[in-house]
């Protein structure tokens, strides 16, 4: 395949382990908190205020990303153990593909705690999305060029084609198995057959229903159940329900957390910065099975907590409190920090961060099983895309009404095609409450489309329009 | 009827969205029902004593009105239908059902809804996206739920029987299509293409029962009919929501004959009967839920795939043209496993993108032109094989 140095293919797995170079460094960085904020702190000169240059690139948008010397010292911590558990499933899974174990994709709106009590690795092939930008602002859209390039739709969700590039070109290991879902769009309806199609390996598919009601839920639990059946033969193993016991109360400890953490968000000034939630998402979807997850979130609520019982805001003057609605930038994962630090902006609630969940009953098999389906019907993107728009508009006037938010941005995903599709009803939900809103017109994963100086430049107009900033 | 006339007739009722039919059955007092898709049961509309109206874009002249609500990376065929909507070109249905089948068509239930547009009953109606047991299961329910939801809103009973007799005369009007369309093997080729499409669209926007006796007056049309030409190219076309019956002239002006296809306003629409012996929900159930399918089912692309081998067998196709509108991740995704097999298994595939409604005729000429003649040219160089790549890709 294509790119890569001199035109030369990519080495195998090179952006998987690239990535995992800038977890590490995280992760090392996180053991001295205090001295690792000083100094990312200090070196901002070389890679804040200036654009990617070949000098920065292979560290700028990783030191973006943990918040460049802005985050407490008890945050980046925090961030610490989140980089450690995605660091320990790329480990094992590099150790997988080589010595021929198997793998089994579960993807990225279905979470992998199934997988736990069958004690078999598990891989989201979406780990690029995010991590694939440690190669520097090409390595995303090089690998939706190649998915182009090898004939997938252009109009395919860039997200989804970035893990098609990533497959074919060697960047993601081969799974035995995987696991998918027909929720949030078309796109994933579309892409789960063209890889079941190219890997040719049994794979499971949820058909997740329209409607959240007792009868959708049903569906879905017996489904799970069909899952259970479906992983012990071709894992050729038994489930284990202790460890998929112990597997959901650590999962019900982790969301209660992040539950708490939206819950206090609410507060003015917001005790926290909004990324926490999105990182610990990441994590969720990576590898909510390590031990690690869970040291996260309980670090990242005592933090939150810490500042919420001060009634100490992440900004020292909170001027705007912003909701993010729709998928976040994944190139731009400092906005956050820059809008807090350049314009005392706070986002208080966004689409995928915020947390809508159930605790799962543990006491018996059944319960875990109809709880468990719950929780996967109710994670992020999928519980608002897929269904009417009123999941994605009744969640939103709820945010603005319990967040005290002053302005609402929506980042409109090029590929999102049901979500332009309701984009005025979501225009005029915004009208009608009054609600201020900036829609920017971008592609998550490229930015090709609008890059990050871009989006800059809009907030920085918008903001100044409405008189909240010089 | 003479065999002029009824395609004539035909034609007539294909290029308006309300016809005279409608019009007698509204005066009669009986209410019409829109539907999108081909999953929907028209069964239990007929049933409760309503004509199922399938939803077309037919005589849109613009998406600008529906522009307001969609955007452009929307599909063209959801816009035209939308802006129809709001210029009250189906202001003599009753009701619509709409359906999850793509990510354009779903948004179309919220933005009526949010259009505030009539009728008063709007049902969304959901498939699954899998063919298995446990959501023939799940099926039956929504099938279920849809029947109460029109005994409700409209307050009437759908009896079983009412059901048994709605299941007679559909199955009765598919198998009057299954078997029309299939005189196309014939080499003679009775009826063309674009008439089979004009049909179609006649059938489905008029009573069952008078789409029963057309249909057999175009069986009896059909008998030593010739619309074949030497040389003409056997064509299966593979598509979505395609209406224009030019389009399919256009295709055989230069050469092709459609054949077969798997369209929703073609073999989707009337392959498979529901099976009587079982209880009317469930036979629907299963016949709606394993008919021939769209690229919206998850698990079925290797049967669609040997729906395709099969006909292009009986049919002795010579090339396929597989379709999508601009922005249909569906069909993109479908037209994408087509290539891989089309070079895998060595046949002649064009694939071309387009809006509908969309003019661009010219290049599209030019495009099915230079195929054919490839195609052509095949047959005279032994070994060199016409495959399928991203540059026979129609962009305007
Ligand atoms: S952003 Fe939109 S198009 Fe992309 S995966 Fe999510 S719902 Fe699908
Ligand atoms: S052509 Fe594709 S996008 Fe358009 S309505 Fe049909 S399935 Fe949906």
């Amino acid at each position: 395949m294509a790119f890569g140095k001199n035109g030369k293919p990519l080495r195998e797995f090179h952006m998987l382990k690239l990535s995992r170079t800038l977890l590490y460094l995280i992760y090392f960085l996180s053991k001295t908190p205090r001295l690792a904020t000083v100094l990312l702190y200090l070196l901002r000169p070389l890679y804040v205020p200036v654009r990617e240059t070949f000098l920065n690139k292979k560290f700028r948008y990783g030191l973006l990303t943990f918040g460049a010397g802005l985050l407490s010292p008890d945050v980046l911590k925090a961030y610490g153990y989140g980089a450690r558990a995605i660091i320990d499933n790329i480990n094992e899974v590099i150790r997988n593909a080589r010595e021929g174990r198997p793998i089994v994709w579960v993807e990225w709106i279905l979470n992998p705690e199934m997988l736990d009590a069958f004690d078999v690795t598990s891989f989201n092939s979406a780990i690029l999305n995010v991590f694939g930008n440690a190669y520097g602002a090409e390595g995303p859209y090089s690998l939706i060029e190649e998915a182009e390039k090898f004939g997938v739709p252009v109009e395919y969700c860039s997200a989804m084609k970035l893990d098609m590039g990533a497959y074919i070109t060697g960047q993601i290991p081969r799974p035995a198995l995987t696991i998918a879902g027909s929720h949030p769009c078309d796109t994933n309806v579309s892409i789960t057959q063209s890889f079941e199609y190219l890997l040719g390996v049994p794979s499971f598919i949820f058909d997740v229903p329209y409607w959240k009601d007792g009868y959708s839920y049903e569906y879905f639990e017996k489904q799970v159940w069909e899952q259970i059946d479906f992983l012990e033969k071709n894992l050729g193993r038994k489930i284990d329900w202790d460890r998929l016991r112990d597997m959901l109360e650590r999962l019900n400890k982790f969301n209660y957390y992040l539950s708490e953490i939206c819950e206090m968000q609410r507060a003015t000034p917001c005790p926290g910065t909004h990324f926490n939630l999105l990182f610990a998402w990441v994590v969720r979807e990576l590898n909510v099975r390590s031990p690690h997850a869970i040291k996260m979130t309980e670090a990242l609520y005592r933090a939150v907590k810490k500042r919420y019982d001060r009634g100490k805001g992440v900004v020292k003057k909170e001027k705007i409190r912003v909701l993010l609605w729709f998928p976040p930038i994944a190139f731009f994962t400092y906005l956050f920090k820059w809008m807090e630090h350049e314009f005392g902006a706070v986002v208080v609630a966004d689409f995928i961060g915020n947390v809508s969940t159930v605790q799962i009953d543990t006491s018996s098999k059944e319960s875990m099983i109809r709880d468990f389906a719950v929780t996967q019907m109710h994670l992020a993107m999928g519980r608002q895309c897929h269904g009417p728009a009123e999941f994605i508009t009744d969640e939103m006037v709820s945010y603005i009404d319990g967040y005290s938010v002053d302005c609402m941005i929506f980042t409109g995903h090029q590929g999102c095609k049901h979500g332009w599709a309701a984009a005025k009803i979501i225009q005029d939900t915004c009208k009608k409450k009054n609600l201020p809103a900036l829609y920017l017109s971008i592609d998550i994963m490229d930015q090709r489309h609008l890059d990050e100086q871009g989006v800059r430049n809009q907030i920085t107009e918008f903001f100044r329009s409405h008189g909240w900033v010089e | 009827m003479g065999g002029m006339k009824v395609f004539e007739k035909i034609r007539n009722l294909a290029e308006k969205d309300f016809n005279e039919y409608l019009d007698a059955e509204k005066q009669k007092g009986r209410k019409i029902i829109g539907y999108f898709c081909s999953y929907v049961p028209e069964e239990i509309l007929h049933a409760a004593g309503f004509v199922p109206y399938r939803m077309r874009a037919v005589g849109s002249g613009s998406t600008a009105r529906g522009d307001v609500y969609f955007a452009s990376l929307n599909c063209t065929f959801v816009r035209h239908c939308f802006s129809k909507a709001l210029e009250g070109d189906f202001a003599f249905l009753e009701g619509v059902v709409f359906m999850n089948g793509c990510d354009h068509t779903r948004r179309m239930y919220d933005n009526w809804r949010h259009a505030r547009l009539a009728p008063s009953y709007l049902h969304m109606f959901t498939a699954p996206h899998l063919i298995n047991p446990l959501a023939l299961d799940h099926f039956e329910g929504e099938l279920q739920k849809f029947k109460k939801s029109l005994e409700d809103h409209f307050g009437l009973i759908i009896t079983p029987e009412s059901l048994i007799e709605s299941m007679q005369v559909y199955n009765r009007k598919r198998a009057l299509l299954a078997e029309i369309s299939s005189i196309r093997k014939d080499p003679a080729v009775p009826i063309k293409g674009s008439e089979f499409l004009a049909l179609m669209l006649a059938v489905t926007a008029q009573p069952v029962e008078e789409a029963v006796t057309l249909l057999e007056e175009v069986r009896e049309a059909c008998r030593g009919r010739r619309t074949a030409r030497e040389g003409d190219l056997r064509i299966f076309l593979s598509a979505g929501c395609v209406e224009e019956i030019s389009h399919l002239e256009l295709i055989e002006e230069c050469g092709g004959a459609v054949v077969a296809d798997n369209l929703c306003m073609g073999s989707r629409h009337y392959d498979a009967l529901t099976d009587a012996s079982q209880p009317p929900l469930r036979a629907l159930a299963e016949r709606y839920l394993t008919h021939l399918s769209c690229p919206r089912m998850m698990n079925d692309f290797r049967r669609r795939l040997k729906y395709m081998a099969d006909v292009r067998e009986g049919y002795a196709v010579d090339a396929v043209i597989a379709e999508k509108l601009k922005f249909c991740d569906l069909w993109g995704g479908e037209i994408f496993l087509y290539r891989q097999e089309s070079k895998k298994r060595d046949f002649p595939l064009l694939t071309l993108e387009r809006e509908l409604y969309g003019g661009g005729t010219g290049q599209i000429r030019t495009r099915l032109q230079a195929f054919f003649e490839q195609i052509r040219n095949r047959r005279t160089i032994a070994g060199d094989p016409v495959r399928s790549d991203s540059s026979n890709e129609v962009r305007h």
